[in-house]
């Protein structure tokens, strides 16, 4: 090392080389990355352009919402799920109003029933075509996420209508839901799924077969099952590694037994099970799935009353209970624990993009940064239900 | 090709490969192309100008909270249903000498209405106030356009002759 004066001679050298191994180069992507979708701030080792060590760092938007939750009622509570999973909200409010219906043992109105797969399936096909859309952004195609947003307008505003709020709606309540769904908005949600099975065949080959989206997505971000199983991951990403498991028709709850859909799994048809190609193919099938259930809802829903009989201060009888559900990003588990009060002694929440977020280590090494942002985005993570 | 189980990384490039991925690219760019063209024409504008054109909301929409103190009992139920606290209220029992005084709906009123303040920027917009009113005067009006300078300048006091003057425009 001490003679420098003729530098490709101890370069050649092997023993030499060694010694000048390169620095790895710590690189802080986020918090306020666009595309980390949110606040999630990735500590990245990088050697060059691969990356050899990533380490998600989660928690700047905490807000305590299961402490909360221990001085609220349990009809102050829904607000706050809301706020967990803001594009998914409806499914957070199911969860946890079938959490306490459980407890109680409250018999749901029919009518409740349908309305309640029907705003639950709109809220997937919103989430997946915001998933959709970003996801487009994030490898560089603007216009996909304008056309998404055009569709996810059109049940943002039937949610509206309905709740009388956007997007945290505490529509769904303990018993059945808040307002009643008119003939007209269900006429609109007909005609919504006529033209949304038209565009989305649209949007899959606008994207889907694009040839440099699938460069860029086929082979990459490869999650086998086992690690799926390892991390305790669910939803869209264990159905795009090859799994065959969704809670709707596993662990049936609320009307999903008797109406008839698939459970979509990733087939690898563009590069090998369980590539980001996968986990976008599954959402998008997903979508397709859903107009059929909102399909069979409508055919099914009959006139009656909206919500059951609940008692007006709610107390729930002591015990403990866990419930969970298939949200759009996967499976959302409450853990309820009541010691006969008004408010509960503990709720725990199990949320999906928690256990995916931890996927991310051990996908990221030795992928390029460009291929590691496309990973981030297709396991679709919204910070506010990680950090809850 | 099959592409199947192939990994384009790792696979060794041929000419017939190579022509294969320009032809591809090119016809797939060629076909979104024509997907983002029909758009140019066919579709309608989505999005309005917003300060010269204004969107009426639904009507059931949760936004600015309305109290109508006139009608207000001083139950509290709406205090204690809010949850995250930002209803204040203070009320005084009448005098018993006081003229009877009633809510359009016919309910007794048997306290004084002091203070009725709701913070604003603490609110989440959840309705679950408006839902237990019993006489049905705290309502979510369909006003949107509020914002303040200051946080405190978010605090609305409904008993406040200003605010009482809304009556005449919110309430339908």
């Amino acid at each position: 090392m001490s003679d420098h004066s003729t530098t490709s001679e101890w370069y050649k050298n092997p023993a030499e080389r060694e010694v000048l191994k390169t620095d790895l180069l710590t690189l802080n992507m986020g918090p306020q990355h666009p595309a980390t979708h949110g606040v999630l701030r990735v500590e990245i080792k990088t050697d060059s352009e691969i990356v050899v060590e990533a380490i998600p760092h989660i928690g700047y938007l905490h807000r305590c919402m299961e402490k909360h939750c221990e001085g609220l009622d349990y009809r102050g509570i829904i607000p706050y799920t809301d706020r967990m999973d803001y594009l998914g909200a409806m499914g957070m409010e199911w969860g946890y109003a079938l959490t306490l219906e459980k407890m109680l043992g409250t018999e749901v109105p029919q009518r409740a029933e349908y309305i309640r797969v029907l705003v639950a399936e709109l809220q997937r096909i919103a989430s997946h075509l915001m998933f959709f859309g970003t996801y487009a952004i994030d490898l560089g195609a603007f216009s996909p996420f304008l056309y998404a947003f055009q569709d996810r307008e059109t049940i943002l505003r039937i949610f509206e209508e309905l709740s009388g709020a956007r997007l945290l709606y505490n529509y769904i309540w303990i018993g059945g839901v808040w307002n009643d769904i008119t003939d007209g908005q269900l006429r609109r949600i007909t005609k919504f799924c006529e033209e949304m099975s038209e565009s989305l065949k649209k949007y899959h080959a606008l994207v889907g077969e694009n040839h440099i989206f699938v460069g860029r997505t086929a082979n990459v971000g490869m999650m086998s099952k086992e690690l799926c199983f390892d991390h305790g991951a669910t939803g869209p990403i264990l159905r795009g590694s090859g799994v065959n498991w969704d809670l709707r028709k596993n662990r049936t709850y609320g009307l999903y037994k008797d109406l008839d859909f698939d459970i979509i799994v990733g087939e690898g048809i563009k590069g090998q099970v369980g590539d980001c190609w996968d986990r976008y193919w599954v959402r998008m099938q997903e979508m397709h799935e859903s107009i059929k259930i909102i399909k069979q809802c409508l055919d099914g829903i009959e006139e009656g009353p909206i919500i059951g009989k609940v008692p007006k201060v709610i107390k729930i009888p002591e015990g403990e209970i866990y419930m969970r559900t298939e949200c759009p990003r996967g499976e959302l588990g409450y853990h309820l624990i009541s010691n006969g009060g008004k408010t509960p002694y503990r709720l725990k929440v199990k949320s999906s993009c928690f256990t995916h977020v931890g996927l991310l280590p051990e996908v990221a090494k030795g992928q390029m940064i460009a291929d590691f942002v496309a990973t981030i985005g297709s396991i679709d993570i919204v910070l506010g239900e990680v950090d809850r | 090709m099959d592409m199947t189980n192939v990994n384009p990384h790792e696979d060794t490039l041929t000419f017939k490969k190579w022509f294969q991925n320009v032809w591809r690219g090119f016809s797939t760019a060629i076909k979104g192309m024509g997907i983002t063209f029909k758009y140019v024409y066919s579709v309608k504008p989505v999005t309005i100008e917003y300060p010269e054109v204004r969107e009426e909301l639904p009507k059931n929409s949760r936004s600015r909270l309305f109290n109508d103190v006139q009608n207000c009992i001083s139950c509290h139920m709406c205090a204690t249903a809010c949850p995250v606290d930002c209803i204040y209220i203070t009320a005084e029992r009448r005098e018993k000498d006081a003229p009877k005084l009633k809510t359009s709906d016919g309910t007794a009123i048997r306290l004084d209405l002091k203070q009725y303040t709701i913070d604003t920027a603490l609110c989440c917009y959840c309705g679950l106030c408006t839902t237990v009113c019993p006489t049905q005067c705290l309502t979510h009006t369909t006003d949107y356009e509020y914002a303040a300078y200051t946080v405190d300048s978010m605090k609305y006091d409904y008993t406040s002759p200003e605010i009482v003057a809304w009556r005449e425009r919110l309430v339908k």
